[in-house]
C-alpha cells in the first residue's frame, strides 16, 4: 500500500470514530446509503475489471501501441474523447481501465481525454440535463466540456 | 427462476463477460487464465481502495452541511460562491445525473450561472473519492496534475458560460407534472441508494436499481419518515405533492 492510500485510510478511520461516537444512527445511515449505491454499481464495477484481463489477453501491446501511441496521438485524442462522450461507466471503475491502458504502452494524451469527457460530457445524460436546464445551457456545456478535455490532455502530455 | 432472469437482466455486462470467460476456458484454458489473473490484481487493486472510498462517501454525505452551504447562495455570490459551489462539488457523492436536481433547486435560490457549471463540472470530474481513486490506479503525480488542470478549466468554463447563458434561457418548469398528487420519484435522477427504503421502508421499495414509491403517505409516522428521506435523497429526487 503507498503512502497515499495509507494516508487516506487513516483520516478516514480516525473521522469514522469520531463520527460513531458523535451520532452513530447518523454514521450508520449514511453507510447504508454509499453501500447501497456501492451494491447497485458491484455488477458493473466487477465486469469492467474482469474485461480488463480479456483486453490485455487479446489486444497485443503493440496494438495498443500503435493506435494510442506517438504516431496517432491526434487521431487516437479525438477518437478517445469521443469514446468517453458516449460511455456511462462509473468513473470508479475508468481508472483501473486507464492505467491498464497506460501499462500496456498507450499515450496519455488519449487515456486523460478518455478520463475527462467520460466523466464531464453526457450524451446519455443530454435529455435529462437538457429537460432541467434548456438547450442552450446543455449544448454549450458539453462542448466546452469537450473542448477543454481536449486542451487538458494536451497540456498534461506536454508536462508529464 | 424469475429473479434470477432480474439478476441476469441487472447485470447484462457481467454476464456476458462471466459467458465469454466460461467460453474461452473450454476453448483455451490457458488464455483464461492469463486473462483471469491480469483481472485478479486489478480486483484486488480495488478491494484495497474501495472500502475507505465507501466509508468516505458516507461522511462526506454524513457531515459536510450541504443544507447551510445550499442556503449561503443567493444574492452574495461572487469569489465566495465560487468557492462554495467548488467545495460542494468536490465534497458530493454520485454521479453527474445526481447533480441535476440539486443544482436545479440552486438556481431557484438564486445561484448563478457560473456557480451552477461549477458544480456540475466538479461533481462530474474532481470528486474527493474518486482522486483517491485516481492516485491509486494512476499516480499521485497524474492525479494532481490532472486535477489543477481540471480546476482551472471549470472556473474558465463558468466564466464563459455566464457570458453566453442569460437567466431566461433557463426553463422553469416542474417535472414529473403527470403525477397529480402523492409520492413521486423522479427516476431518471435516482441512483439507487436505497437510503429512502431505509428511512421510510412503508413507503418506498426497489425496482431494478431504482426506488419507487409504494404508497401513499397515510399516517402522522409514515409523513414524518418520507419527509426525512425527501431532505436525506442525495439527488433531490423525491416529491410528496399534497393532493
Amino acid at each position: 500500500m503507498d503512502i497515499f492510500t495509507a494516508l487516506f485510510w487513516i483520516v478516514t478511520l480516525v473521522w469514522f470514530f469520531v463520527s460513531i461516537a458523535k451520532d452513530k444512527k447518523k454514521t450508520v445511515n449514511a453507510l447504508k446509503m454509499s453501500g447501497g449505491m456501492m451494491k447497485g454499481m458491484a455488477g458493473e464495477i466487477l465486469a469492467i475489471l474482469f474485461l480488463i484481463g480479456l483486453i490485455m489477453t487479446f489486444v497485443p501491446q503493440d496494438t495498443v501501441r500503435h493506435f494510442m501511441g506517438e504516431s496517432n496521438l491526434l487521431i487516437s485524442t479525438i477518437i478517445f474523447a469521443l469514446i468517453g462522450c458516449i460511455t456511462l461507466i462509473p468513473a470508479f471503475v475508468a481508472f483501473p481501465l486507464a492505467g491498464s491502458l497506460l501499462d500496456a504502452g498507450a499515450n496519455l494524451v488519449p487515456v486523460v481525454a478518455f478520463l475527462t469527457t467520460l466523466t464531464m460530457v453526457g450524451i446519455v445524460t443530454f435529455p435529462l440535463e437538457k429537460r432541467e436546464f434548456g438547450i442552450k445551457f446543455t449544448l454549450l456545456r458539453n462542448s466546452l466540456s469537450f473542448v477543454f478535455a481536449l486542451l487538458i490532455a494536451l497540456t498534461m502530455g506536454v508536462i508529464l | 427462476m424469475i429473479k434470477i432472469k432480474r439478476t441476469v437482466h441487472n447485470n447484462r455486462l457481467l454476464t456476458v463477460v462471466i459467458l465469454f470467460y466460461m467460453v474461452l476456458a473450454v476453448i483455451s484454458p490457458d488464455k483464461a487464465g492469463q486473462a483471469l489473473k491480469g483481472s485478479l490484481y486489478y480486483v484486488k487493486e480495488m478491494l484495497m481502495i474501495m472500502p475507505v472510498i465507501l466509508v468516505l462517501t458516507s461522511l462526506i454525505t454524513a457531515w459536510v452541511p450541504r443544507k447551510t452551504i445550499e442556503n449561503s447562495f443567493g444574492s452574495g455570490s461572487g469569489v465566495k460562491g465560487s468557492i462554495l459551489s467548488f467545495l460542494l462539488g468536490s465534497f458530493s457523492a454520485g454521479p453527474i445525473y445526481a447533480a441535476f436536481p440539486v443544482c436545479k433547486t440552486l438556481l431557484e435560490k438564486g445561484a448563478g450561472i457560473t456557480n451552477i457549471v461549477i458544480i456540475l463540472s466538479t461533481w462530474a470530474v474532481i470528486k474527493v473519492p474518486m482522486l483517491l481513486n485516481e492516485a491509486r490506479f494512476l499516480s499521485f503525480r497524474f492525479m494532481i496534475i490532472r486535477w489543477i488542470l481540471t480546476t482551472v478549466s471549470i472556473f474558465l468554463m463558468g466564466f464563459i458560460m455566464s457570458r453566453l447563458i442569460k437567466a431566461d434561457d433557463i426553463p422553469t418548469g416542474q417535472w414529473e407534472e403527470e403525477q397529480s398528487s402523492g409520492l413521486s420519484i423522479n427516476s431518471s435522477c435516482c441512483m439507487g441508494c436505497g437510503l429512502c427504503t431505509k428511512i421510510a421502508p412503508d413507503n418506498f421499495g426497489m425496482a431494478s436499481k431504482k426506488a419507487v414509491a409504494l404508497q401513499s403517505v397515510c399516517n402522522e409516522a409514515q409523513r414524518i419518515q418520507v419527509l426525512e428521506a425527501i431532505e436525506k435523497c442525495p439527488a433531490k429526487a423525491i416529491r410528496n405533492k399534497a393532493s
